[in-house]
Parts: structure tokens; C-alpha cells; sequence
């Protein structure tokens, strides 16, 4: 029995990193008794897998496992209690059970809703949202906006717009002032962080952005008109949440 | 240098209200600063807490918070069993809570220190200086500009004389504390031995003390610190002064306070199974160095190694029950999820009922993928044995052992009672049995060496790697060489230390001899590191305010190749005035006092004396709990014995050495203690 999950990685555990996620999720499995499958061999390994890292620090609701198990069990009890035994702040929200002849996971997470997050601040916020938009109008409008990554190996160019399909941003409530920067993100080629993202904004007016308070990886799946179509549920994950609501 | 100034503290209304017994104001947590540094420091998982395991206590609901701590990184603290206990214990209390620090590594220390952030602890990333009691332990020397660092850091005066009752006790523990004289000025109050029972009674008193202040009856920290010296074991180093004779020399450390006593006892749990801690052990969601579920075998060693400071101050030896063992460690693995599981002593294959046990749990974890290991480096048959059963799941990788010395000689001086035919047999039979590699260790710089000895080592390194090379082409050998540091309640206090050029002198004889045996790998120190080592176990209090220098001329994490601290302690060596010449490398006479004389280990200084004298006319010793008593003076002293099933006749092992000496023929294992029937088949004993 395989099984895909959607998960988690909020609060503390944001700071986990990806060389230490295996051995969280190999002991919280073995805490919850989910009986995981294991490679053949000398040093025979769970077969758990990540579809792709997320850097230390982010946070996300957008987290995907694959998991092997070496007997059946009833999914929605296991993951439950799966989900109770990881640490705090990883919850498993949702998972499917994978149909033979499934294609590779990864397969299926063709794009990636990020979210960057300033700290609201009644005086600024309202300020930096139009910033914001002045910007990322501007960053719609380019073919090309290279950005330095800086490397210990060396620094390296790259071109954000490729993979760039579209970006938002979210000034939260009249009564809750917020600034946030959405942006989808298609996973293939050459892959742009968020914080890529950000180097790229700070370029596209006179000043550099503040820091951000928090990167958010929201979901993964595919692309479409206004966000991407969730991996495991196939429900839209909006680029502007609410905005569906306001026009009705 | 050490530049930026320490946090700020609320002032002393405040911090009163924080630390009020009942309804306190709940202190600062530090974490939504802190959490915006993270992402720019190396590993950060280490500083966020949040472990399975941990407890997290509401403030209010204490009457008296501890923060114990490892003064080292996570990584290296956190597997840590003695703080495990003590955290489960008061934890466990409805009056007291616990929570863990550790000490920040140079990243995050800097920006701690540019935006005032002070010590924090894992659980509520409350700060240091709002707890009632700063609990550490000191496993060995290096971590003492840690303490200091940790202190500063963490808004406490790190004299004690600055501190008032709004400050933390400063309470140290560990195997450092046997002689905790070089920290004397900065630490309020030190236990030697076994904490389980005496941070119980340390708690007591401290609650009581805390009703008392609020009703208007405890008058200053003097007061609090009379009524912890009070309690049975614990040492208030402001209470005792060193007396010295005009040339300088130490004469006694005696009690200057009314009430303190002239000896302070270390303290001694004489059942184990009184406490089967830690149960509930944290599982750290960062890499350590030691990943696994650990249970205490048993506490103490007998083997009387005149070199081991550990061995010495655990006396007597306590073993736990194999039931409680196989109990602890199938409750725990379960609990934890942990893959692995330690059975942790100072010298695991010494437990007297140690074959049941591996075979038992071997029995359990059979066929999964949990391993065990057993921290053994006894030159015997047995010894592998057992690491065939524990490693029924695994690979046969490499075997370790602890000869010591190298030749017959020295071992006699050491009382490491390990012959040349033992060592080369049981590397014959660690190879016949599939083992790859097996590494070796040595000390150079032990008292009365000559350069035969030490070129000893190169040939039993010799002769270990022709017989792995006639086991396969693949096999290796390791030596394994260190510069031996002598330690205080131990036979060698007495021995002058070599100093680091000698022993690198010794180094390169041995490098020189096994130059044409390309294969044999050799493993060494950097000869200087042992001369903090050296300088902090030996020294008295005049050496504190080197340590203080050092400290503030940036010496923190000592032990550490990352940091460079030697150049510091020289210069603060200098800048007091102490010439390591008089301080580690002269040997010490019979009457001359040490600075940890009115510390009480349970050793009689005259037996340690005669053991000593002993050991220079190569004098070997038996181990004491096979062979009737030396009278060293632990147990008659202490009123306990050792507690271990070779007092039942009916479960009574092989006495040493298992292995009588002989050939060095490929042999099979000895029989396990106990049953003969483990299955050391001959299945198992084919060469692969
Ligand atoms: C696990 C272990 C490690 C682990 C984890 C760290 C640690 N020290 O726990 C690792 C692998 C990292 C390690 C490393 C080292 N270790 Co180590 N380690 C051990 C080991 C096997 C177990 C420690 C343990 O958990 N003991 C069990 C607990 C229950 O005992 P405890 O910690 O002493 O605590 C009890 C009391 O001392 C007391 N207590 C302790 N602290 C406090 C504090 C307060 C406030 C109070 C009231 C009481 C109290 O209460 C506890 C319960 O009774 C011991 C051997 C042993 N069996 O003790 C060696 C040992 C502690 N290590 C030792 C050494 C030398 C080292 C290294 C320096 C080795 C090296 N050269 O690199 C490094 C130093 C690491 C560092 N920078 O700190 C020596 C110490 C030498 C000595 N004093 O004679 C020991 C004794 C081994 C030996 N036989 O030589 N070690
Ligand atoms: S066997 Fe020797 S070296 Fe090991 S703990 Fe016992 S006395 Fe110390």
C-alpha cells in the first residue's frame, strides 16, 4: 500500500532541516506503529520520501510524503495517528492512496503557490501594499528580471520571470491591514525561490523591500487560471484568497 | 575579547513578582525575537525546543522553576542522561518545574548578544535569569568558560558574591564538580555523585526558603545559602577558604561559616531501582551525537584503572535488574521511536547478568530493525560475544577496546589487568568472527613511561593489524593514542602531567614505528588540548580568575577544534601570574594537601596514596567486587555495598579475568555468565 500525504511544517518545526525530516518522520512512525516498508539491503532504509525540500525556516501547508507500508492499514485511523505522533506544527491534513500505475509524485506537483509575508504594522502596511503592487506590476511587465543568488561555491545569475506564471498581492481586511506577495511558481526547470522572488521586487524600485517576516509555501499542484488545483484534493488553492467570495 | 554587554534585567520589583511562589508574573518568553534569527544561524532546530518528550509547565503552576543545564551545544548536551533524569524528576513534582538550556553556538551568540537577547531555555524560550535555580553539569573540565559565558549571557552575575536573592542558585553537578575549586567564585552551591535523590531535597528546601522570603523570613542569599548547605552533599564553595603555607603551597580548604561542615560527602543512590530514569527521554528533532533510546545498566566500576577519574567517584558498583533493563528499554523504544538502544555504563560487559540481558533484548528486536549496542571496550572473548548477539540485525563493522598501555609494565602501573596474549586473541577471534576493523586505545604520558612503553603500543598496533590482514585484506586496524591528564580522587592525583611536547615527542616514536606498516591506522589528539584539561581538573582556586581572563578574552567551547582557544588561556595564564610548570607538571608529594581534600568521593586518601605507590612499583589490583575488598574506603564509608547479583551465589559469573592467559590461538568465545545456552552457535562463528 502506498500512500500520499499532504502535511504541515508551521511554528517550531519550520526549523527542521531537510537532512533531519527523515529521521522525525522514521520515529514518529514508529511511535504510531504504521507499519512503513523498508528498502533490501545492508542498511535497509523506511521507504519515505519527499517529493522536494523546503528550505530551513520556511513554513508550509504545502508539505507532501510518499509512503510505502509493508501491510495494508485503514488510512484514515493511520494517518491520524500518525499525525498526532509528529511533533507540533506538522499535521497531516490530507492524503490519497495510490492507485497502481500512478504516476511519479513529483509528476503531480507541477507548480507551487508561495506567499511572502510582511509584519503588519498599522503605520506601514498600507503603504507597503501599494509598493508591493507598483511592483509586482512591474515584474509582470518584464520578459526578464535576472537576480544574483549568493553562493559560497559562487554567485549564480538567474531569471526569475520563466517560471513565473502569476502573482498577487493580499492586503488582508480594511479592519486587518496586511501585506502579503503570493506568487505561482511552475517547479520545472530551474527552480526560483521565494526569496529569489524577493531580490527581484527589491530591484524593481528605487529602494529594497523591508525583510519579510515568514515565507510560506501554500500548496503544490497544477496550474491553472487563478492559483494552482491542490495535488491530493484537486481543489483550487486561490492566488488571491477571497477574491471568489467578493465577486459574489 | 568579549565585547558586548550583557542583556538587561527587569528591576528588582519585578523580577521579585517573577519569581514569587505563588501567582508570579509569568516572564518574557524570547521567542518571536528569536525566531527571526534562526533562519540565518546553523542549525536551528537545536534552539527551538519541541522535542516528543519534552514538558512544558505553565509558569504559575510551579512554586520553584529550574533550567538545567549541558554547558555545550545541543548535539553533544542533549543525549545527556544525568539531566534527562533530573528534568523527569522535577518535572515530575506538582510544586517544581524543569526546563533545558544549552549553550548557543558563535552565530547565534552574536546576535544574541547585538539584540540583547539573554540565555534562554527550550521549553518557553524563558530567560536565565528569571528561574530560581540554574542547574549544570559539568561531565568534565571544558565546559567551564561555557558556564561563564552561559551566565553572563543570561543577565547573572557571574560572581557569586555580586548575586542577591533575585538571582538564580547556581548549582553545578557532573564529574567536574568532584573538585570544583577553579570555579569556586562563580558557582553558589555544588553536589558531588548521584543527583536523583539530593535535587529532591535541594527543591525542598528552596520552596520552603521562597514561602519563607515572601512572608518576611529569609533576611538575604546567606540565609538561602545556610539552609542549602544544610542539606546532605551540597558544597557552598562561599562558605570555605583556602589556607596557604607562606611558600605558597596549599594547606588545607577549611569551613569559615558557621554550620559548614568540615568534609562535604558526595552523595550515593544505593538502589537504582529506585529510580528507573529517564522513562520518557527526549527525542531531539536535530542530529546529535548520540542517537538512541540509553538505559543505565549500572552505575559505578570496580575495576580500579588508576587512571579513571570516573571509576573512582561512582563507587560502589549499582546494577540495575535485567527485568527493569528489558522493561525501560521495551517501554522506551516503543515511546520513542528511537532505532537504536544503548546500554550504557561505564564498563557495560561487566554487568553481572550482562549475557541475559543481550540475549533477551537480541531475543525482542530479532528480525527488526532495531539495533543495540553496548559501550565495551573489555579485552575478552566475551566482550565479543556479546557484540555478536547485540549485532544479530546488523553488519559486524568495527570493534573497540581499551588496552591502555602498551606493554606488560605499564598496564601493571595502570592496573589495566590486560595481557599481550588477551589483546591478540581477542582480535583474533573479533576478525574470526567477522568484525572488519578493530580499533584500539592507548594513553601516552602515564607515570613512570619509558620510551619502551610507549613504543609498546606501536607494536601491539603491529601485531593486531598482521593478524586482521591474515582475516582478509579488507580488515584494519586502529591505535588510538591520547596524552593521559591525571585527576583529582583518583591514585595518578599525585603524577606530574607530561607536557605537550613530550607527548607529541611520544606521538612521532610511535608514527616513526609503525611508518612501514602502511595499513595501521593511528589516531592522536592534538598533544596541547590536554593542558586546559590538565590546568581546570588539578587546580585550585587561584586558578579561577584564569579561567575568568580566559573567558574574557573570548575562550568559549574549549573542547572544540572550531575554536581556537589555547593562545587565550595562555595569555590569561600570564596575566595571573600561574606557570603550568607548578601547576600540572610536578609531581606532588605525600603531604601536600589538594584543593579538593574537604570534598569527600568516599576514597581514603592514605588508600589512594598506597595504591599509588603501588602503581609505581607496577603493583597490580584485582577487581574488588570478585575478590574480597581493598578497603578503598567507599563502602564502608557510605554504609552501602556493592549491588550486584555476584552477591548471589546462584547467579555468580566467571571471575576475572574471564580469559586465562595462553596462545594467542583463534579460540571461541567464553561462555556468557549464566545460561550456557546462548546462541553463540557455530553458525555464528563461521568465518564468512
Ligand atoms: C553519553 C556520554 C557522552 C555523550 C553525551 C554527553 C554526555 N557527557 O553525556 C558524548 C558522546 C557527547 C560524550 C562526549 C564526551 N565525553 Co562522555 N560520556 C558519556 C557517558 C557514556 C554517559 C553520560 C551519562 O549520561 N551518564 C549517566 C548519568 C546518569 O550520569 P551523570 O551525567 O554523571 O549524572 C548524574 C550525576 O553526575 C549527577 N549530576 C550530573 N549533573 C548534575 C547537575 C546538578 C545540578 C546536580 C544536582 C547533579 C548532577 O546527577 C546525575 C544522576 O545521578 C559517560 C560515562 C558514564 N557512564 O557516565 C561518559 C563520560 C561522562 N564522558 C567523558 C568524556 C571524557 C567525554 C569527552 C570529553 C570525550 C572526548 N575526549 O571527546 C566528550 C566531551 C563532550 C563535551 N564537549 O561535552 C568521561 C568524563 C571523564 C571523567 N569525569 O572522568 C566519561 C565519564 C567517560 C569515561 N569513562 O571517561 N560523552
Ligand atoms: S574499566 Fe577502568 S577505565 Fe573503564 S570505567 Fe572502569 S575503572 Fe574506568
Amino acid at each position: 500500500m502506498r500512500l500520499r500525504i499532504r502535511y504541515t511544517k508551521q511554528g517550531r518545526v519550520r526549523f527542521i532541516s531537510a537532512r533531519d525530516l527523515s529521521s522525525v518522520w522514521e520515529r514518529a512512525l514508529r511511535r504510531a506503529e504504521i507499519p512503513i516498508a523498508y528498502s533490501q539491503g545492508f542498511t535497509p532504509h523506511p521507504k519515505v520520501s519527499f517529493p522536494d525540500a523546503l528550505p530551513v525556516g520556511y513554513a508550509s501547508t504545502g508539505e507532501y510524503a510518499e509512503l510505502t507500508l509493508a501491510t495494508d492499514i485503514d488510512p484514515g485511523t493511520g494517518l491520524a495517528r500518525l499525525s498526532a505522533a509528529l511533533p507540533t506544527g506538522m499535521d497531516i491534513t490530507t492524503y490519497l492512496v495510490v492507485p497502481d500505475g500512478a504516476r511519479r509524485f513529483a509528476k503531480y506537483l507541477q507548480a507551487t503557490l508561495w506567499d511572502i509575508a510582511w509584519e503588519p504594522d498599522v503605520d506601514t502596511t498600507p503603504d507597503l501594499v501599494d509598493d508591493l503592487r507598483h511592483r509586482a506590476d512591474a515584474l509582470l511587465a518584464s520578459d526578464a528580471v535576472e537576480v544574483v543568488r549568493h553562493r559560497p561555491k559562487g554567485d549564480r545569475i538567474l531569471d526569475v520571470r520563466p517560471p513565473l506564471v502569476d502573482v498577487a498581492v493580499d492586503p488582508g481586511d480594511p479592519s486587518e491591514p496586511r501585506a502579503i506577495f503570493r506568487a505561482v511558481l511552475r517547479n520545472d526547470g530551474p527552480t526560483i525561490r521565494p526569496t529569489d522572488l524577493k531580490v527581484a521586487l527589491d530591484g524593481l524600485a528605487d529602494h529594497p523591500l523591508p525583510d519579510p517576516r515568514l515565507y510560506t509555501r501554500v500548496a503544490q499542484g497544477a496550474v491553472v487560471d487563478d492559483g494552482v488545483v491542490e495535488a491530493l484534493t484537486q481543489q483550487v488553492e486561490p492566488l488571491t484568497p477571497g477574491r471568489h467570495a467578493e465577486a459574489a | 575579547m568579549r565585547a558586548a554587554a550583557p542583556p538587561t534585567t527587569p528591576d528588582a520589583a519585578d523580577l521579585d513578582a517573577i519569581r514569587r511562589p505563588r501567582d508570579p508574573v509569568v516572564p518574557p518568553s524570547y521567542w518571536d525575537v528569536l525566531e527571526r534569527l534562526l533562519p540565518d544561524v546553523s542549525q536551528p532546530a537545536q534552539y527551538v525546543g519541541g522535542e516528543h518528550n519534552q514538558v512544558v509547565t505553565p509558569w504559575a503552576r510551579a512554586r520553584t522553576r529550574w533550567l538545567l543545564c549541558y554547558p555545550d551545544t545541543y548535539a553533544i548536551g542533549q543525549p545527556n542522561q544525568g539531566i534527562q533524569i533530573l528534568y523527569e524528576l522535577l518535572n515530575e513534582r506538582s510544586t517544581s518545574l524543569a526546563e533545558r538550556a544549552y549553550a548557543p553556538w558563535f552565530d547565534l551568540e552574536e546576535k544574541m548578544r547585538e539584540r540583547g537577547i539573554p540565555t534562554f531555555s527550550l521549553e518557553h524560550h524563558y530567560p536565565l535569569w528569571a528561574f530560581d535555580v540554574f542547574g549544570v553539569t559539568l561531565p568534565h573540565e571544558l565546559g567551564h568558560t561555557n558556564l561563564l559565558n552561559l551566565l553572563d549571557l543570561g543577565g547573572v552575575p557571574i560572581h557569586a558574591a555580586d548575586r542577591t536573592l533575585d538571582h538564580p542558585i547556581v548549582l553545578a553537578g557532573g564529574h567536574a564538580a568532584f573538585n570544583p575549586e577553579p570555579l569556586a567564585p562563580f558557582l553558589d552551591a555544588v553536589v558531588m555523585g548521584d543527583g536523583e535523590e539530593v535535587v529532591l531535597e535541594i527543591d525542598d528546601v528552596l520552596r520552603r526558603a521562597k514561602e519563607d522570603r515572601v512572608a518576611g523570613r529569609l533576611a538575604d542569599r546567606t540565609a538561602l545559602l545556610e539552609r542549602l548547605a544544610g542539606v546532605e552533599g551540597v558544597y557552598v564553595p562561599a562558605f570555605y577558604e583556602p589556607r596557604y603555607a607562606p611558600d605558597g603551597t596549599l594547606r588545607a580548604t577549611v569551613p569559615v561559616h558557621p554550620g559548614a561542615p568540615t568534609r562535604v560527602p558526595k552523595r550515593t543512590v544505593q538502589d537504582l531501582e529506585d529510580f528507573p530514569y529517564p522513562q520518557k527521554q527526549i527525542v531531539p528533532m536535530t542530529e546529535t551525537v548520540h542517537e538512541r533510546f540509553s538505559v543505565e545498566i549500572f552505575r559505578g566500576c570496580t575495576r580500579g584503572c588508576r587512571f579513571c577519574q570516573a571509576g573512582m567517584i561512582t563507587r560502589p558498583v549499582r546494577e540495575r535488574r535485567p527485568e527493569t533493563i528489558q522493561r525501560l528499554v521495551t517501554e522506551g523504544v516503543a515511546d520513542t521511536g528511537f532505532e537504536e538502544v544503548g546500554l550504557l555504563s561505564l564498563s557495560s560487559a561487566d554487568h553481572a547478568e550482562i549475557g541475559d540481558i543481550a540475549r533477551n533484548l537480541a531475543d525482542v528486536y530479532e528480525g527488526t530493525t532495531t539495533s543495540l549496542s553496548l559501550p565495551s571496550t573489555r579485552v575478552d572473548a566475551f566482550n565479543v560475544t556479546l557484540s555478536n548477539e547485540l549485532a544479530r540485525n546488523g553488519r559486524r563493522t568495527g570493534l573497540t577496546f581499551a588496552p591502555e598501555a602498551g606493554s606488560e609494565r605499564m598496564r601493571a602501573v595502570i592496573n589495566k589487568m590486560v595481557s599481550e596474549e588477551d589483546m591478540l586473541r581477542t582480535a583474533e577471534i573479533s576478525f574470526a568472527n567477522g568484525w572488519r576493523h578493530v580499533k584500539m586505545y592507548f594513553m601516552v604520558g602515564l607515570p613512570t613511561e619509558t620510551d619502551e612503553d610507549v613504543l609498546a603500543i606501536a607494536e601491539m598496533g603491529i601485531k593486531v593489524y598482521e593478524i586482521a590482514q591474515r582475516h582478509g585484506r579488507a580488515n584494519k586496524a586502529t591505535i588510538s593514542v591520547g596524552g593521559f591528564v591525571p585527576k583529582p580522587h583518583t591514585p595518578f592525583q599525585w603524577a606530574a602531567q607530561d607536557t605537550p611536547q613530550e607527548i607529541q615527542r611520544k606521538l612521532d616514536l610511535i608514527l616513526e614505528q609503525i611508518k612501514p606498516h602502511r595499513g595501521l591506522r593511528l589516531r592522536t589528539n592534538d598533544p596541547e588540548e590536554g593542558v586546559i584539561e590538565g590546568l581546570l581538573a588539578r587546580g585550585d582556586r587561584r586558578v579561577a580568575p584564569v579561567v575568568e581572563r580566559a573567558w574574557r578574552l573570548g575562550a568559549t567551547f574549549d573542547g572544540w577544534h572550531e575554536s581556537e582557544t589555547l593562545p587565550q588561556w595562555h595569555q590569561a595564564l600570564a596575566d595571573v601570574g600561574i606557570s603550568l610548570e607548578e601547576a600540572s607538571h610536578h609531581e606532588r608529594g605525600e603531604h601536600e594537601a589538594f584543593p579538593w581534600d574537604h570534598l569527600d568521593a568516599g576514597l581514603d586518601k592514605q588508600w589512594l596514596w598506597d595504591d599509588w605507590q603501588d602503581a609505581i612499583s607496577e603493583k597490580a589490583l584485582d577487581d574488588c567486587r570478585w575478590i574480597p575488598c581493598y578497603d578503598c574506603g567507599v563502602c564502608p564509608g557510605l554504609d552501602i555495598q556493592h549491588d550486584t547479583a555476584y552477591t548471589n551465589p546462584e547467579t555468580r559469573g566467571p571471575s576475572l579475568p574471564i580469559l586465562a592467559s595462553g596462545p594467542a590461538t583463534p579460540a571461541s568465545p567464553a561462555p556468557l555468565g549464566g545460561s550456557p545456552d546462548l546462541p553463540t552457535s557455530a553458525a555464528r562463528l563461521e568465518s564468512p
